[in-house]
């Protein structure tokens, strides 16, 4: 029992209203740091922010590869602090999210093509395909060694209804995760669920759970009957319900063994998400920082708005819809506001950079032992370039990476080699992700 | 296969050669401006198509059914026409009839809340914390994008759990009565207010707060209904009359002792300028509190609690307290401090309880204990009849042994352990919960290519998921509805049952967008009158709109131009029309040229308006797609945007989209798109009326590319009209998707074909148009599908 450090009471509670909980600062103290022999394990994680950058604001000036604060405009900026922390690269192209014959749809390709490297097949709904994302492959490989494989988390709900991008499926532009070419994983956008999932509800009642292993059993034979009277298609979906079961049964035994007594805590997070961007962004930040220094998981994706996302950010006084302003017909106040916003995303990363700088970590702190890239499908949005993609990649990847630079690939260099090149160092290679090419040789520097 | 493919490139050949002849100049003429491949409307490039059955399919559909090329754009000649479609139906002569099949789908969110609520009564709504459900052709109930992923199965679980033990034994609640929740509203437009991080409900320019919440148990509870104001705390917020009266008042009085006379004429002056105020606590819309605010000295209103005790049944309630009066105002400034705080308005509403709870088991327990044995006296043999009852119910279909035995085993164990039977069978039902015969919706195949009628509890399941979102009720899954006239009867039967309103609030809000309404809520700077709960009032008139149209078997035209909407006191306010006051809704009739049908409805206008601005271009596709079907293509990437933000000051929008459209490649799809959108001009981004934007006067005439020419909201529904069959044919459709819970496929097409005329012949009524679709070949049947089978 890890747990009982934390006080059973209740944190910051009004009665039904709650302040914003400094979660991470009220969590550390219930966490011993986990006892490990050797190593720190590398993790993993990618941001997603939507509808592209704009360029001039975001690529460092200056011709050299030492990345230097000064050279940082008014985007990215944001990391000036981390500059050493960090390795900007110019020049990730992702071809499989250009049209290739496929017409408009490029938010849509931006989406699904991002963590996959692959061309999404155009289609409103039926035979859905990407590929396998890259933070999936990894979690597939080494997931079991950790209580979840991976999360998958967001700011923003995914889009309902309509029609998202010039006939591609809204599973496209809503997840950036694919555990399967045709199974995407929704993000969960609610702090206090993801709150409830890593630590569990150590209030419920045990006799509740007492016999969920024989009811798991007992669906997942039920699914074995069903699906073998079952054509393809359908199989295919008990596939995903009996891969899920499983994943679960694998949890209740790590669960037994741990269990942490926190439910006033959890209790004190609001139910609903966050009005507020920021506050949003930092709970979520709170949690996934959480969830490495405790190595609940190795591997998250988080995206802090939904590709082609509508969202006005009130919160720094944008009233207009992010996608529409990035269609700005060269307008200074539109592409103000687009800087504005991609600057504000921005901060909150670097809000998460700090955390994972002064989380402590085995030998050297939770920054050291990660590979964090933070960037978008799409550069330019107003012209839905596919080409010089805005990327970061913060930590050191347990020294695999020699960060303080800023790298220039050349002309389509795959985006894909980058997740090549971060699987090596997650210690799960693969000959290829989408169309990848091969390796990046840079990382470690020259 | 070497030997097929001689003949079959003559075949190719000689099609390619009168296509070249006879096909593609027409095509050339009338299609190619958007279906080429950089446009690729409807995802077609027909420059120089290929042997592509489904591609010329989709063409003869088209072009057949008239809906292309679209409206008020040049149309070929009729032989012109005939000759394409000859040609098409010679080279790709019909197949076997083929009803499609229907992918495996898992309940969504909507359709696993009701589940619930009808299979157990309990209405915990746990699917309200699963992730969104991914959509597909427009709705959520595609099996094929409806995933699973581990964490919507730890959701599964989760709620199973909770389900179960709530239904066995009653939601838990403290064991003395003390505070349950404070109820908070945001404090202003923007944002969360004051606090962070609660959840807020909805805004109210008027002062009401508004919400739900779910009472664990049969009991009375204490409501406290804090009212403030904040009127009079500050100078700034009387106005320079209302500051000088209160001076003057102040110095008639200061220093000497008033006698009764003056006291009362004191009040009185003051009234007049602070008139007391209703304060109304409603329980799902029953007045449970009325008291009165009065008026101060200080020209402002007594502030403090009011306190109310009423039993209230045990499941998920509708509160609302609020000022009816100010539903009154003919603007809801009125209420408004300079300073943006509001002059009167609830701060909170704390609930206390429960108070003498009830000691009865709930509702869902008898449901459950089918046997009628008293709590504590069931015995061992009931476990038996009881969960076969549930399994039945909950997979909707009867249970067979090897399904039942698990379930058996299961309770067993728990007996074993030395548990009550109520242990077991909350074991039990969270196994039937969780088990994929409850989640997901799966039709046995009658094998490979073989079409064959879905069996009488699978079709159950397919009408009730259509008509309801729900499972079947036990007429319903014991109905032999293959038997002549049962599934017509069932059909009539389920409309007129309150559940039927999930077409609306399901199909219709999707169909309609409405679900992104809150997406697209108007910008509280720029529409300073739009809040919250003026949102919420134009979700619900087009809810009771389409309700009524339900409920009284309209005709499907009726959407477009029917002369009665629903409207309350703001959002009559809002619309102009006079004479109606307070927040109850209520029907009206509408006589003038402003407001009748869909498109004249807040909600509608909002959701297809940026939320700083109308945009003609957006609501002219919203009407081509949603109504017609009949989507225009994106524009493409590099080719400017339309600067719309800046009308009203630089240029007026017509004039910079007269420049816009001079570019060709924009003008074919723009200038029908454009005509449409202008002609709604009249109403504002919040669908207020207007008669100006910014300092120009609104234009909202337009010409169609075939040179038709109209002038307003007027003239638009007429041409929608004439579009009848276009109309028809779009609604069939959309019905015909969500129905079946996949994409239209080309084999669809005569069944579509037949059940719009269907419509058309029966003046187009609604409940022939789900009748129809009950009735056609695709759901009624599937084809079977091989090469996964064990």
């Amino acid at each position: 029992m890890t747990g009982r450090s934390l006080p059973r009471r209740t944190i910051l509670r009004g009665l039904g209203a709650t302040v914003a909980l400094p979660l991470l600062d009220a969590m550390t103290p219930v966490f011993a740091p986990p006892a490990r022999k050797g190593k720190a394990p590398c993790r993993m994680a990618f941001i997603y922010a939507p509808n592209g950058k704009q360029m001039d604001h975001w690529t460092p000036r200056g011709a050299g590869e030492r990345l230097l604060a000064a050279d940082l405009p008014r985007i990215s900026q944001a990391i000036a602090p981390y500059v050493n922390d960090v390795v900007m690269f110019s020049g990730l192209t992702h071809n499989n999210g250009r049209a290739l014959g496929d017409g408009p749809g490029d938010h849509g390709r931006a989406g699904a093509s991002y963590l996959t490297g692959v061309h999404p097949r155009k289609t409103y709904g039926k035979d859905i395909q990407a590929g396998i994302s890259v933070d999936q492959v990894a979690a597939q490989r080494i997931g079991g060694l950790t209580r979840f494989a991976s999360l998958e988390l967001g700011c923003e709900e995914g889009i309902q209804g309509g029609n998202c991008d010039n006939g591609y499926s809204c599973a496209y532009s809503n997840s950036i995760s694919w555990r399967t070419p045709s199974a995407p994983l929704p993000p969960e956008i609610r702090p206090r669920a993801v709150f409830e999932r890593l630590f569990g509800d150590a209030a419920a009642d045990p006799a509740l759970r007492k016999y969920e292993r024989s009811i798991l059993d007992l669906v997942l034979s039920d699914a074995h009957r069903l699906k073998a009277n079952l054509g393809a298609t359908d199989r295919r979906k008990l596939d995903e319900y009996m891969f899920s079961v499983r994943d679960i049964e694998k949890r209740i035994t790590a669960a037994e063994q741990r269990i942490v007594e926190i439910p006033a805590a959890a209790r004190s997070l609001a139910t609903a998400v966050p009005g507020d961007f920021t506050e949003h962004a930092s709970l979520m930040f709170d949690l996934m920082t959480l969830a490495f220094q405790t190595d609940t998981t190795r591997i998250i994706t988080l995206m802090l708005g939904i590709e082609q996302s509508n969202r006005a950010y009130r919160e720094i006084g944008i009233s207009e819809s992010h996608h529409g302003l990035t269609h700005h017909r060269g307008e200074p106040e539109k592409i103000e506001s687009c800087v504005r916003i991609n600057r504000y995303h921005m901060d909150q990363f670097a809000g998460f950079l700090a955390k994972l700088k002064a989380t402590p970590d085995g030998d050297g702190t939770l920054l050291d032992h990660s590979m964090i890239v933070y960037g978008c499908g799409l550069s330019d949005p107003n012209r839905h370039e596919h080409h010089n993609l805005p990327v970061v990649l913060a930590g050191r990847g347990n020294g695999a990476i020699q960060p303080g630079r800023h790298v220039r690939y050349g002309k389509e260099t795959p985006m894909a080699n980058l997740f090549v090149t971060m699987l090596d160092t997650m210690g799960v290679p693969v000959e290829s992700l989408g169309d990848s090419s091969g390796k990046l040789e840079q990382l470690a520097g020259l | 296969m070497h030997t097929g493919v001689v003949p079959f490139c003559l075949i190719v050949l000689l099609a390619v050669s009168l296509r070249a002849q006879d096909v593609q100049p027409v095509l050339n003429r009338y299609c190619v401006t958007c279906h080429n491949a950089s446009q690729r409307a409807g995802n077609l490039d027909l420059r120089a198509p290929g042997d592509q059955r489904e591609l010329w399919e989709k063409v003869l559909d088209k072009l057949s059914t008239g809906r292309m090329p679209p409206p008020g754009v040049e149309k070929p000649q009729p032989a012109e026409a005939q000759s394409v479609i000859a040609w098409i139906e010679k080279r790709y002569p019909a197949g076997a009839p083929d009803p499609g099949r229907v992918t495996a789908r898992r309940l969504n969110r909507v359709e696993y809340n009701n589940t619930i609520r009808d299979l157990l009564g309990v209405d915990l709504k746990p699917a309200d914390d699963f992730p969104v459900d991914d959509s597909g052709y427009g709705f959520d109930n595609i099996g094929d994008v409806l995933s699973v992923s581990p964490m919507l199965m730890e959701k599964y679980m989760a709620a199973a759990r909770r389900v179960a033990q709530v239904a066995v034994f009653g939601e838990s609640y403290p064991a003395r009565p003390g505070a349950l929740t404070r109820l908070l509203a945001k404090r202003s437009a923007e944002g969360g207010g004051i606090l962070s991080n609660a959840n807020y409900l909805p805004y109210s320019m008027r002062g009401a707060l508004y919400g739900a919440y779910r009472f664990p148990v049969d009991g009375e509870y204490e409501f406290r209904v804090r009212v403030a104001n904040f009127r009079g705390q500050d100078e700034d917020d009387l106005t320079p009359e209302d500051r000088e009266r209160y001076r003057k008042l102040r110095a008639s009085v200061r220093g000497r002792p008033l006698t009764a006379a003056e006291i009362q004429a004191f009040n009185e002056e003051v009234r007049k300028h602070v008139p007391p105020r209703k304060v109304v606590f409603s329980i799902d819309d029953a007045p449970v509190l009325t008291a009165v605010v009065e008026g101060t000295t200080t020209f402002d209103y007594d502030r403090g609690e009011f306190v109310t005790r009423v039993p209230v049944k045990a499941g998920e309630r509708r509160l609302r307290a609020s000022y009816p009066e100010l539903a009154g105002l003919d603007d809801p400034r009125q209420n408004v401090n300079r300073d943006q705080r509001r002059k009167l308005f609830v701060d909170y509403l704390d609930i206390i309880g429960p108070f003498q709870p009830s000691k009865e088991p709930p509702a869902s327990y008898r449901r459950i204990f089918v046997c009628g044995h008293a709590p504590g006296l069931h015995r061992a043999a009931c476990a038996r009849t009881v969960v076969e009852r549930l399994a039945r119910r909950a997979w909707r279909r009867p249970v067979t042994e090897a399904d039942f035995s698990g379930l058996i085993s299961l309770v067993n164990t728990v007996m074993t352990d030395g548990q009550p039977l109520e242990q077991a069978v909350r074991a039990a039902l969270q196994a039937i919960l969780a088990s994929p015969h409850f989640l997901f919706r799966i039709e046995s195949d009658a094998g490979e290519g073989t079409v064959a009628p879905v069996s009488e509890h699978e079709l159950a399941s397919r009408l009730s998921y259509f008509l309801w979102a729900s499972m079947p009720d036990d007429e319903l899954l014991d109905a032999a509805l293959n038997k002549p006239g049962v599934l017509e009867a069932e059909v009539r039967r389920m409309l007129k049952d309150r559940r039927s309103g999930a077409l609306i609030d399901n199909f219709a809000a999707q169909w309609l967008q409405l679900r992104n309404l809150d997406r697209s809520r108007p910008d509280p700077k720029r529409y300073p009158t739009v809040d919250d709960e003026l949102v919420d009032a134009m979700r619900r008139e087009t809810f009771l709109f389409m309700e009524a149209m339900l409920r009284e078997d309209r005709s499907l035209l009726d959407l477009l131009d029917a002369p009665f909407t629903f409207v309350n006191g703001p959002l009559a306010k809002h619309y102009g029309i006079p004479g109606i006051t307070g927040e109850e809704f209520r029907r009206v009739e509408l006589n003038g040229a402003e407001r009748g049908g869909l498109l004249s409805q807040g909600a509608i206008l909002t959701v297809s308006s940026y939320s700083t601005r109308t945009s003609p271009v957006m609501r002219g596709k919203w009407v081509l797609e949603n109504l017609l079907g009949t989507p225009p293509p994106a524009a493409p990437p590099d080719v400017p945007q339309l600067d719309e933000s800046r009308i009203g000051s630089a240029a007026s929008l017509r004039q910079q989209m007269e420049q816009h459209r001079q570019n060709p490649a924009c003008a074919v799809c723009h200038t029908q798109m454009d005509a449409i959108g202008f002609s709604l001009e009249s109403y504002d981004a919040s669908g207020a009326w207007r008669t100006h934007d910014g300092k120009f006067p609104i234009d909202t005439s337009g010409v169609m590319p075939d040179g038709t020419a109209f002038s307003g909201v007027g003239d638009l529904k007429r041409i929608l009209r004439g579009q009848s069959a276009a109309f028809t044919r779009n609604i069939v459709e959309k019905t015909m998707t969500y129905a079946l819970g996949r994409g239209l496929e080309l084999t669809d097409r005569p069944a579509v074909e037949r059940i719009a005329r269907k419509v058309a012949e029966d003046n187009h009524r609604f409940s022939t148009l789900v009748l129809e679709i009950a009735r056609s070949a695709p759901f009624r049947m599937r084809r079977g599908e091989g090469g996964g089978r064990q």
